[in-house]
């Protein structure tokens, strides 16, 4: 059990000093059809090869193919904003699910100044991703604005690095720094679907409106305050990541650490660099990527302490298709979570644990597991606990999923039988019992002993019969 | 007929010699062989002579018993029938290769998924135990057999034993002519053949073996009053307890004739000796089998027995009591007394039991015996079971075709010669008559009863016959010996007279009975070979040329299962084929034929009778990871899902309220055609049988979509999947499977 391991961590290890690489794959590719806008975007790039991705540009007028005989020419995709109306037969939204399907992450960078092709927008409507109906909103923000650079139009807006989703969420793009998000096309998400998670929402005073429409006043914006998302994340159920940003300037040269103007405030440099650094990282597979390593569970013997280094349980008795009802089980699992170009041990944000679910139908049991011990690159879980008083086909099942986590859904099915006919204490072991057994030979005793003085005890009349005739 | 025979019938005792050879002819119609044989090769005795003939003609009814069971091994292979042969057949397997301990505490992962079923506790574990011993000895003499081909043939092979039963039994009620026709009749009688056909490997097969046994031993019992056929009994009711649910009819049937005698007054010591023993030790010994456990003192069907124990003891002690007082007058009052006091006390202890719930009401399916109509209206699980409906006439008569008015004349018989032992039987015969009229399947029971009194009536009427043949001489003297006596004397002179025309009628009658016993077994053996022998998992039909076509679907479907699948794969089904999925596709189901949970059965029915997208989710929650349906629309199959679809809804409906009938009916008609219900044209069960059957044509000259079975052309062609895809059909779409799809990535 430990060399397959240990050979994984040297290549791992081997991998990690050749040069920085995505959990997933390293290969991008860049869609987008104006050969210009690949000089604006410089540092971005040379950002993303020094992390070891290699880039294809390729024009959406020459049909760059997602996939070939099944398997994908491309582990990544970054769709940059262009000025068609679509973006051919090769990227149709079914062909970009497809590619999902097949774990490969999309990056779609929108902008407010170019209309966003049909082709994307029915594909964020089929991940419940709306974008407002003339295909160009821009989301402006009279109180969070660069004064420097849209000190009119108040479309370049500044915020702080977003903080965590929620309690208990990790926070990958966190940070300090301002972020200079300009001419931004918002995003509303859908309430039903569980996978979508603003990374970028709006501040409260933002909205978005159409720019087209002249009108002075504005009558109906398309959504206001944190209804808009300016990047969304979305991460499928087979944890392709698929993420949307609103503004695709923001990774242009001329914002990675150029200075902005919040209010009355002094100048600052944005954060830029950092969040696209943060946004490609995660969804390119080099953050919040979650493995499982041993999984493991065993009948729990005495009190031997909870390590699942499978020294004080053999091999044969690891994972056993079936317990007992009333056994106690101890259940192991590794975790690891992928940082940037390695594994290392993985922590659940504060407030927030793992948990192991003991269910047939429903659950039975639901326990915290407790980090028992920390490898270079994993953390050990585990638990112990007695297995419910219910016969049946049961799961241990880990069923953890956070927004920007990889879903971790690990199901063991075992067995729970009933207790055998000689597993059950003897009858005279239960003090209760007593009265029954002494009762049961009282009877037994008692029979034999009239038998015997019934057979002893000859009828005394017969023989003074006999004794008359004699 | 019977009163002509009556006076004759008066003087002829236990079985004289000639009438056994008189009555063996009808049973065996080869009566020129065994007498030239026996008469001319060997000079022996009467006695012996009649010894060597009765013991060939057992012999013989032996064999024939067991090789009339065999059309469907010749005609198909050796394999085992029907469903719940093959939960049988698997744990019979099981048993043999893993011992009976492990069978014992077998807790099986693959049915009722994902509740399980603990074997050991659920079953009857007669039959396995049955098969495995004698399987276990075959091997232990070098017989190299695989334990299928004894589980196929273990229930012909008691269908033989029990004719020996039943000629013991016949003997005990009648004479050893009575027993000889029952053993002959019993072996080919189709009521009996229906559930012990080669490959049948059902409890019945050995459970009426059992309770014929039982019942034989329990009225030897009474009529000797000896304790060893009381104990004797008492271990046929524990091996009848230990094969099959239809024990219960023994433990209320033996209280019930033991309180019938009670009433006539014939209460006897040998009574009293036989049912004591009987019920203690049979108690005792039922209880150890972990199935029953503590019924036996807990369940209302078994209180009865119970009850009328605790009625003899008061009855000795009464009989104790009278013997000692001798003035009559005090006695009456004791007895007002103390007959009060013990009905009241036993009123008392019934009634607080059943209050306090430590003795449980009856069960459904006894209180659906009782009423015929009572599971009709509350569980739709046991009135849809094609075996639990109500008999017809027609049913009754394919399965006695004689016996049927030979039963009555088989009555009268026993009224006339009224013992202990015959009213048993008659006891027997009416009560299972009734029950057979209750259930289809109970023509089972009452086949043993029917064959045995009518066995009397034609022994009976036979020998009568054949005295009144050949007794040209013995009568003249019989008859002047009688006359003597005043009031026969008379009728005797009449009788006398009459003599040559008699005679010539007696003949007559004799053959017009050997004609309906002919009759009679022609008629058993057509119905075994046409009507019992089909194994039901191997469908034939006739081809369009006459030549004889085998649908093979099912087995195809299973080992398709088996192949095709991953080894713990969940399969959604009907239950009806749950056992042949575990036994023969090896996977995991969710329910099947051990129907005891109704809330998980009504489940399957739900999500079967549901939209799609709602059914999606059942599935989900069961893990369930194909569903299989059964189609006969290509074939004319009809005992197929869709003609069955209403009853998954009325057991759905039964616990969950939003599956409601009228949905999937139009004016209270059921239908698929485009006047079909809405609901029922998209529910999954439909969905599942008609996908893609719109774009095949059935039959020459019906548009595509034309449904065989039904005789309709579907109202739905246009069926699209959403959450499920098509993973297989069988050849002649008899059997369609589906796999149930992950759920959408972005979803």
């Amino acid at each position: 059990m430990k060399a397959p391991s240990f050979l994984s961590v040297l290549v791992l290890l081997l991998v990690g000093v050749a040069h920085a690489l995505s959990s997933s794959g390293s290969r991008l590719l860049v869609v987008t059809d104006d050969p210009t806008q690949k000089g604006k975007y410089s540092k971005f790039w040379a950002d993303l090869e020094g992390r070891g991705f290699s880039i294809t540009f390729e024009s959406p007028k020459s049909d760059p193919a997602l996939t070939q005989h099944g398997e994908l020419n491309y582990d990544h995709l970054l769709i940059l904003p262009t000025k068609l109306k679509a973006l051919g037969p090769a990227l149709t939204p079914q062909l970009i699910l497809d590619f999902m399907k097949k774990e490969g992450n999309v990056l779609l960078a929108l902008s407010s100044g170019t209309t966003t092709p049909t082709t994307l927008t029915s594909l964020l409507l089929e991940l419940d991703i709306h974008l407002p109906l003339e295909r160009d909103g821009l989301v402006v923000d009279h109180f969070n604005f660069d004064a420097q650079s849209a000190a009119d139009k108040h479309d370049v807006l500044l915020l702080p690095r977003p903080g965590p989703l929620r309690q208990g969420a990790k926070n990958y793009f966190g940070g300090d720094g301002l972020l200079a998000v300009p001419r931004a096309i918002g995003q509303t998400l859908g309430n039903a679907s569980p996978l979508l998670a603003p990374i970028l929402p709006a501040p409260p005073t933002a909205y978005s409106y159409n720019p087209s429409e002249e009108s002075e006043a504005l009558e109906d914006p398309f959504a206001t305050g944190k209804q808009l998302s300016l990047a969304t994340a979305f991460q499928s159920r087979n944890s392709a990541r698929f993420s949307v940003l609103g503004s695709a300037e923001m990774l242009e040269d001329a914002w990675f650490g150029a200075t902005v103007k919040l209010g009355d405030a002094g100048k600052t440099k944005t954060a830029n660099q950092e969040f696209a650094k943060a946004l490609t990282g995660w969804t390119f597979k080099e953050l919040g990527v979650l493995k499982v390593g041993h999984l493991q569970h065993f009948l729990r013997k005495g009190s031997d302490s909870l390590s699942a280094n499978g020294t004080e349980v053999a091999d044969s008795e690891l994972n056993p298709k079936i317990y007992r009802i009333k056994n106690e089980a101890t259940y192991t699992i590794e975790l690891s979570e992928y940082s940037v170009d390695h594994w290392i041990p993985f922590v659940p944000a504060t407030s927030d644990s793992v948990q192991l679910e003991f269910s047939m139908l429903s659950p039975y049991h639901r326990l915290s597991l407790a980090p028992v011990r920390s490898t270079s690159n994993s953390t050990i879980y585990a638990t112990s606990f007695i297995l419910p008083d219910q016969h049946g086909i049961f799961n241990f099942r880990v069923n953890y999923k956070r927004p920007f986590l990889n879903n971790v859904d690990e199901k063991n099915t075992v067995t729970v039988r009933h207790f055998a006919h000689d597993e059950w204490p003897r009858s005279f072991a239960i003090s209760g019992a007593w009265v029954w057994i002494v009762g049961i030979w009282a009877t037994v005793v008692g029979w034999l002993g009239f038998c015997g003085l019934w057979l002893w005890s000859a009828p005394r009349d017969e023989k003074r019969i006999v004794k008359k005739r004699n | 007929m019977p009163g002509k025979t009556e006076p004759i019938n008066g003087s002829v005792k236990l079985g004289s010699k000639e009438s056994s050879t008189a009555a063996m002819p009808a049973s065996l119609k080869k009566p020129d062989l065994s007498s030239y044989f026996s008469l001319k090769s060997l000079k022996l005795k009467t006695k012996q002579q009649e010894l060597l003939i009765r013991v060939s003609i057992l012999c013989l009814v032996y064999v024939l018993a067991f090789i009339t069971r065999l059309f469907s091994v010749l005609r198909y292979e050796s394999m085992i029938h029907e469903f719940d042969p093959y939960f049988n057949y698997r744990t019979t397997l099981y048993l043999t290769r893993n011992g009976f301990y492990d069978f014992w505490n077998w807790f099986d992962s693959e049915s009722w998924y994902p509740l399980g079923r603990i074997i050991g506790g659920t079953l009857y574990p007669g039959l396995m135990v049955t098969a495995a011993f004698i399987y276990w000895i075959l091997r232990f003499l070098h017989f190299a057999v695989h334990i299928r081909e004894v589980c196929v043939l273990t229930a012909p092979f008691f269908a033989s034993n029990t004719t020996l039963v039943a000629y013991f039994f016949g003997k005990e009620l009648w004479d050893s002519g009575a027993g000889l026709v029952a053993a002959a009749l019993i072996a080919i009688c189709p009521g009996y053949i229906s559930r012990s056909v080669a490959g049948s490997y059902d409890n019945e097969g050995v459970a009426i073996f059992a309770l014929l046994l039982t019942f034989y031993m329990f009225v030897k019992a009474v009529n000797t009053g000896s304790l060893a056929w009381s104990l004797a009994s008492a271990f046929g009711y524990f091996y009848m307890v230990s094969a099959w649910g239809g024990y219960v009819f023994i433990i209320n049937l033996i209280p019930l004739y033991v309180l019938v005698l009670l009433i006539t007054g014939r209460y006897s010591m040998r009574l009293y000796v036989a049912y004591n023993c009987m019920y203690i030790l049979g108690m005792l010994l039922a209880m150890q089998i972990r199935f029953v456990g503590f019924q036996h003192v807990q369940s209302g069907e078994h209180m009865a027995a119970m009850g009328v124990f605790f009625l003899m003891q008061v009855f000795y002690f009464l009989d104790w009591v009278k013997h000692l007082l001798s003035d009559t007058k005090l006695f009456e009052a004791f007895l007002r007394i103390t007959v009060t006091t013990a009905v009241g006390v036993g009123a008392i202890a019934l009634g607080v039991g059943t209050a306090s719930g430590y003795i449980s009401p009856w069960t459904g399916r006894f209180y659906s015996l009782l009423d015929p109509t009572y599971a009709k209206d509350n569980i739709p699980i046991i009135a849809s079971v094609s075996e639990h409906q109500p008999t017809a006439w027609s049913s009754f008569m394919f399965d006695f075709h004689i016996l049927l008015f030979l039963f009555p004349a088989g009555l009268y018989f026993c009224f006339k010669r009224l013992s202990d032992a015959t009213i048993f039987i008659v006891l027997y015969g009416l009560t299972s008559m009734y029950f057979a009229g209750v259930m289809v399947r109970l023509i089972l029971v009452a086949t043993p009863a029917v064959c045995l009194i009518s066995a009397i009536a034609v022994s009976a009427t036979v020998k009568n016959l054949t005295l009144v043949a050949r007794a040209k001489n013995k009568v003249a003297q019989t008859g002047s010996a009688k006359g003597s006596s005043s009031s026969k004397g008379s009728s005797k002179a009449s009788l006398d007279q009459s003599q040559p025309f008699q005679r010539n009628v007696a003949i007559a009658l004799l053959l017009g009975a050997f004609y309906l016993l002919s009759k009679y077994a022609t008629h058993c053996t057509w119905v075994t070979s046409e009507a019992y022998s089909s194994p039901s998992i191997v469908l034939a039909a006739r081809g369009a040329h006459g030549n004889r076509v085998i649908f093979d679907d099912y087995r195809e479907a299973y080992f398709w299962l088996r192949q095709n699948t991953p080894q713990d794969a969940k399969v959604m089904s009907w239950w009806d084929y749950g056992y042949q999925i575990t036994a023969m596709g090896n996977r995991t189901v969710i329910v099947d034929n051990n129907t005891w949970n109704n809330t998980h059965i009504a489940t399957v029915g739900r999500a079967m009778s549901s939209y799609e997208d709602e059914a999606y989710e059942i599935m989900r929650s069961l893990d369930v990871d194909y569903v299989l349906v059964v189609f006969g629309g290509v074939t004319g199959y009809s005992s197929d899902d869709i003609n069955k679809f209403l009853w998954m809804v009325r057991i759905g409906g039964g616990v969950f309220p939003v599956i409601k009938e009228p949905d999937y009916l139009v004016n209270g008609d059921y239908r698929v055609d485009k006047g079909a219900a809405p609901k029922m044209l998209n529910c999954l069960m439909y969905k599942l049988s008609y996908y893609r059957f719109g774009e095949l044509t059935t039959e020459y000259g019906k548009p595509p979509g034309y449904d065989r079975a039904r005789g309709v052309e579907i109202g739905n062609k246009d069926i699209k999947l959403e959450h499920l895809e098509e993973a297989f059909t069988t050849s002649n779409w008899i059997v369609r499977i589906y796999k149930v799809k992950p759920p959408d990535n972005r979803w």
